[in-house]
């Protein structure tokens, strides 16, 4: 058969050769629909997906105590996140990547979402401060999820552990329910300072976030860098603190419940702030896990109160110097008058007793044997609201202006206050037999450590009202070297120079021959007041002796070192420890043994070093059998 | 025998060479920093293979190798049936047989031996003497080795056996009721099986073709870079080895399924319609090849070759573009791979012979 002849079969290969090109054709039109028509759409596309804009998160600024140590420190860290521009991506998936991190699913699912919703360009972070497993398991989740990233962020490494947890806090993420109050001054998701200085200076630690505009293949790897805007670190920071007398006056709480202040006496700085229980604040850069929880927050000692600013102790007898000096400056005593002391004396019909029996005796030798019955008679004389006037007077019936946040304002009754706070008519008069009771700092009043170690403070400078701060001074960004923050300016109180000398005399008086005669130290030349105030009412001394721990009196020691060159002033309280002789006053000695002399006989630290091995762990051995022989 | 390139039709012949050569420097940006990075000279050394066989077969007589067509073709059922039992498993079909180190795709080369032997059958005698029964026969020949193909499952290239069919119409002409009567079967076979025989994840792809926003994560993904990898290239492209989508690996499996989105992002419309227009050269070339020859049998086997050609074309270039379902089936001369690249030259070899024979008569 000759083919050539067959023009069916020619003819039918013809419609084939046509359908041909009309199949090229049909793709032609196909890739010019893409190509041509919808090419600027796909190009945008193409480049969302390839050109990212990432976040460089700022170094927060290093927070260095008065000497240069390094209290607080970065590193490099690694975290598991989602970038903003992936929030969407990861939504549909919540359900399983919640599953695989062993998280709410709900709980994942609203982060996402209000993340994506948030304004800023922060990522999400999912797992913080990988390490070496953790970033195994980083990876193998991005490979199942490739939204998922793994960034490069600074974080917090606290050096000194439990040493100033309260006074230093620590960072946090914004979480969705702070960024709702923050009025924008947050971006969600952003790490700030969520407690003490960290939350309070957190303006000049944060420094500025800078931005990368990346090439990136399909698994989110860098590939190459277009445009940069480095990250401007925050600023570094110096603490009055210092890390060698907070130490010590740590130590020296050892398990006890309490708190205890040290001030500068030159411009108000504070040099040690301890609250105990104490917290390592490196616990809050994890992700909580339930045992910490309940470890922290739910621990009926609440490790986390800063005792110092917040906790508010009935100052018992240290309070008795305010009462005097306002006894002084009413007119209504001398220094030289006197009351007569029999140990016991009724008042408005109720008995009131004394801890001794004094005999006539003077403002001086009241305070020094600590007499109640002397300021019970100054009480009977005194109105609650001039007794108020006078701790106004002298900064403590406002908060203290220290540069912590959430610090209480000390709590001084009277009239005024009891009619606010009182729950039923009869109980909002006032009553004279009340004032009787707040004459020896009992009753109602409250004050912070922190306020009763500015009004030692107060009388060590002769008047002068500090503020107390812990902002020492900034690093240059250029030298390196620190510049002086300069010290909010003391306010005169105009305190009477004769009236100081009495009382001066009188809280000499208590540490040489008085109250607190087991702690003298001729070299340290420690003044101050004890107190010992009650927590509840007990009936007689067998009774008290079998109250359970809680319910025991608060020990106090407040005074200032030596009397005749102040430089420091304090106050301690050691929660439900008995008398305050025994146990603050012997705590106040340590410090004052520490800052008065041991100190100087030791080298200063090279500028920026880190904290030396002994700060982590001190023995102890030779202290402890020194503080009991003080506490005989 | 005494090899020579003078059966070889220097048209065909500039054609093939120019999409290889496009097709290799693709696979050369393709693999281009990943670890494909040399899979443009193993390809290269296929192709270099698959001139030398076509060569070698252009010096055959046509006609006698068609008509040994039945052992070969005996011989590739064998083989289809040797690899479900003895095949090892790759992305989830049963396709590959391993001999002494060498892995091969009989079912690549099934389908051209097919075509051979239903070319050779239906064209013995006269058009009008090929009865239905025996039209029919030459479709059971047909349907066998694809159902064998189907099992393993693969249903990309068990498609490629379809245009074999083309026979038919080309032998008996086409008729209304018939192209009707076409539709519906195909209707019945399609319902029968989309609800019996495909694989859920078959269906999950013909799903996915239908509306690509399904599932982006999955099947969808592939497709949706490959449009963007398309459209970004524009008219003009992005420039060789300069689509971010290519070079950023956010194009799937470009070194096989996807390797003419790598083509179309880097060279833009103008590349694509260049590569269009020579495919369509070359498969109207092979259709003319076909009007020359000097018997039915080879005319039917160039003609089953254009369809088969234009099929891989259509469906590959279609599917990256996203206007077919998601399957796997090489586009020729651009798709890393040996098998179908030898079964593809093999094809050829035959198709230089029937020029050859027609020209010199």
């Amino acid at each position: 058969m000759d083919l050539r002849q067959s023009r069916t079969l020619r003819n039918r290969l013809n419609v084939l050769q046509a359908f041909a090109w009309l199949m090229i054709l049909g793709l032609a039109v196909v890739y010019g629909w893409l190509q041509l028509v919808r090419s600027r759409e796909l190009q945008r596309l193409a480049q969302q997906q390839a050109i990212k804009v990432r976040t460089t998160p700022a170094p927060r600024g290093i927070i260095f105590d008065r000497n240069g140590y390094r209290l607080v420190d970065n590193r490099r860290a690694l975290h598991l996140v989602i970038q903003k521009e992936d929030l969407a991506t990861a939504l549909p998936q919540a359900e399983a990547l919640a599953a695989a991190l062993e998280v709410e699913p709900d709980l994942l699912r609203r982060r996402i979402s209000l993340s994506r919703g948030a304004g800023g360009n922060k990522a999400l972070r999912l797992l913080d401060n990988l390490d070496e497993a953790g970033l195994a398991q980083a990876e193998r989740l991005r490979a199942r999820f490739p939204f998922l990233s793994i960034e490069v962020a600074p974080s917090r490494v606290y050096q000194g552990d439990e040493l100033a947890g309260h006074v230093i806090g620590y960072v946090g993420e914004v979480t969705p329910e702070v960024y709702a109050r923050s009025n924008g001054r947050f971006q969600l998701n952003e790490i700030v300072g969520r407690s003490g200085f960290e939350l309070s200076r957190n303006e000049q630690l944060k420094g500025e976030d800078g931005q990368r505009r990346i090439l990136v293949d399909h698994l989110g790897r860098e590939v190459a860098l277009f445009g940069l805007h480095e990250a401007k670190p925050g600023r570094s920071v110096y603490l009055t603190l210092d890390a060698g007398l907070q130490k010590v006056l740590m130590d020296s709480f050892g398990e006890e419940q309490g708190a205890g202040v040290v001030i500068d006496l030159r411009d108000g700085g504070i040099l040690a702030m301890v609250s105990s229980p104490g917290y390592d604040p490196n616990i809050f850069l994890h992700r909580l896990e339930q045992e910490t929880v309940d470890l922290y927050f739910r621990n009926p000692s609440r490790p986390l109160l800063n005792r110092a600013t917040q906790g508010l102790y009935p100052p018992g007898s240290t309070y008795k110097l305010l009462v005097a000096l306002c006894a002084l400056e009413k007119g209504i005593i001398t220094p030289e008058t006197v009351f007569h002391c029999a140990g016991r004396k009724t008042y408005y019909g109720r008995e009131f007793r004394c801890d001794g029996v004094h005999g006539s005796i003077g403002l001086v030798q009241a305070i020094a044997h600590s007499c109640d019955i002397y300021f019970y008679e100054l009480g009977m004389r005194l109105d609650v609201d001039d007794i108020y006037a006078t701790a106004a007077k002298y900064g403590l019936a406002a908060p203290t202006g220290v540069d912590l946040p959430h610090e209480l304002g000390s709590r001084i009754p009277n009239r005024e206050w009891k009619r606010r706070n009182a729950k039923r008519k009869v109980d909002e008069k006032w009553y004279a037999g009340e004032t009787i009771s707040v004459a020896i700092g009992q009753g109602q009043n409250g004050l912070t450590p922190l306020a009763l170690a500015r009004f030692y403070a107060a009388l060590a400078t002769k008047g002068k009202l500090l503020t107390p701060h812990l902002l020492y001074g900034v690093r240059s960004d250029e030298t390196s070297k620190m510049e002086v923050a300069p010290a909010p300016p003391p306010k005169e109180t105009g305190l009477d120079p004769r009236f100081w000398a009495s009382l001066a005399e009188g809280m000499v008086g208590v540490v040489r021959y008085g109250t607190a005669k087991d702690s003298y130290d001729p070299r340290l030349g420690m003044a101050g007041k004890t107190g010992t105030s009650q927590v509840t009412t007990f009936v007689d001394k067998q009774h008290y002796a079998k109250l359970a721990k809680k319910f025991k009196d608060n020990a106090l020691f407040a005074g200032y070192a030596p009397y005749d060159n102040p430089q420091i002033a304090f106050a301690v309280v050691v929660e439900n420890a008995g008398f305050g002789a025994k146990t603050a006053a012997p705590l106040a000695r340590k410090l004052c043994q520490y800052w008065l002399v041991d100190r100087l006989k030791q080298p200063l630290p090279p500028p920026g070093g880190k904290l030396p091995d002994a700060f982590e762990k001190k023995p102890e051995e030779e202290e402890s059998t020194a503080a009991e022989t003080d506490a005989r | 025998m005494r090899l020579s390139l003078r059966p070889l039709d220097p048209f065909l012949g500039i054609l093939i060479l120019a999409l290889l050569g496009l097709g290799t420097l693709t696979l050369y940006s393709a693999g281009r920093g990943t670890v494909h990075a040399n899979l443009w000279i193993r390809q290269s050394v296929f192709n270099l293979a698959g001139l030398a066989a076509m060569t070698v077969l252009a010096n055959w007589d046509h006609r006698r190798v068609l008509r040994r067509s039945l052992p070969v073709y005996l011989a590739s059922l064998a083989a289809l049936v040797l690899v479900l039992i003895l095949g090892k498993v790759v992305s989830g079909s049963k396709s590959w047989l391993s001999l002494g180190g060498v892995s091969l795709q009989p079912s690549e080369l099934a389908k051209w031996v097919t075509l051979l032997f239903v070319a050779h059958r239906l064209g013995t005698r006269p058009p009008e003497e090929v009865g239905n029964l025996e039209l029919l026969g030459g479709a059971g020949l047909v349907l066998f080795p694809m159902l064998l193909v189907l099992k393993q499952p693969d249903l990309g290239v068990a498609l490629t056996f379809t245009p074999i069919l083309l026979l038919i119409p080309l032998v008996r002409g086409l008729r209304l009721r018939w192209v009707l009567l076409g539709l519906a079967a195909s209707a019945a076979l399609a319902t029968a099986a989309w609800n019996y025989r495909l694989k859920p994840y078959q269906k999950e792809r013909i799903l996915t073709f239908l509306d690509p926003t399904r599932d982006l994560q999955g099947k969808g993904y592939q497709v949706h870079q490959s449009r963007i990898a398309i459209g970004a290239g524009g008219l003009l492209g992005e420039g060789f080895t300069a689509g971010s989508q290519t070079q950023l690996n956010f194009l799937p499996v470009k070194t096989t399924d996807f390797v003419f989105s790598v083509w179309a992002e880097e060279r833009g419309f103008l590349g694509v319609a260049l590569v269009l227009a020579l495919f369509g050269a070359f498969l109207s070339r092979l259709l003319s090849i076909a009007k020359e020859a000097r018997d039915a049998p080879a005319a039917y086997f160039c003609a089953g070759a254009a369809g088969i050609f234009g099929l891989h074309v259509l469906i590959n270039a279609g599917m990256v573009a996203g206007a077919v379902p998601t399957t796997g089936i090489p586009l020729p001369f651009f798709t890393y791979g040996g098998s179908s690249t030898l079964s593809f030259f093999l094809a050829l070899g035959v198709v230089m012979n029937v020029h050859h024979q027609g020209k010199t008569r």
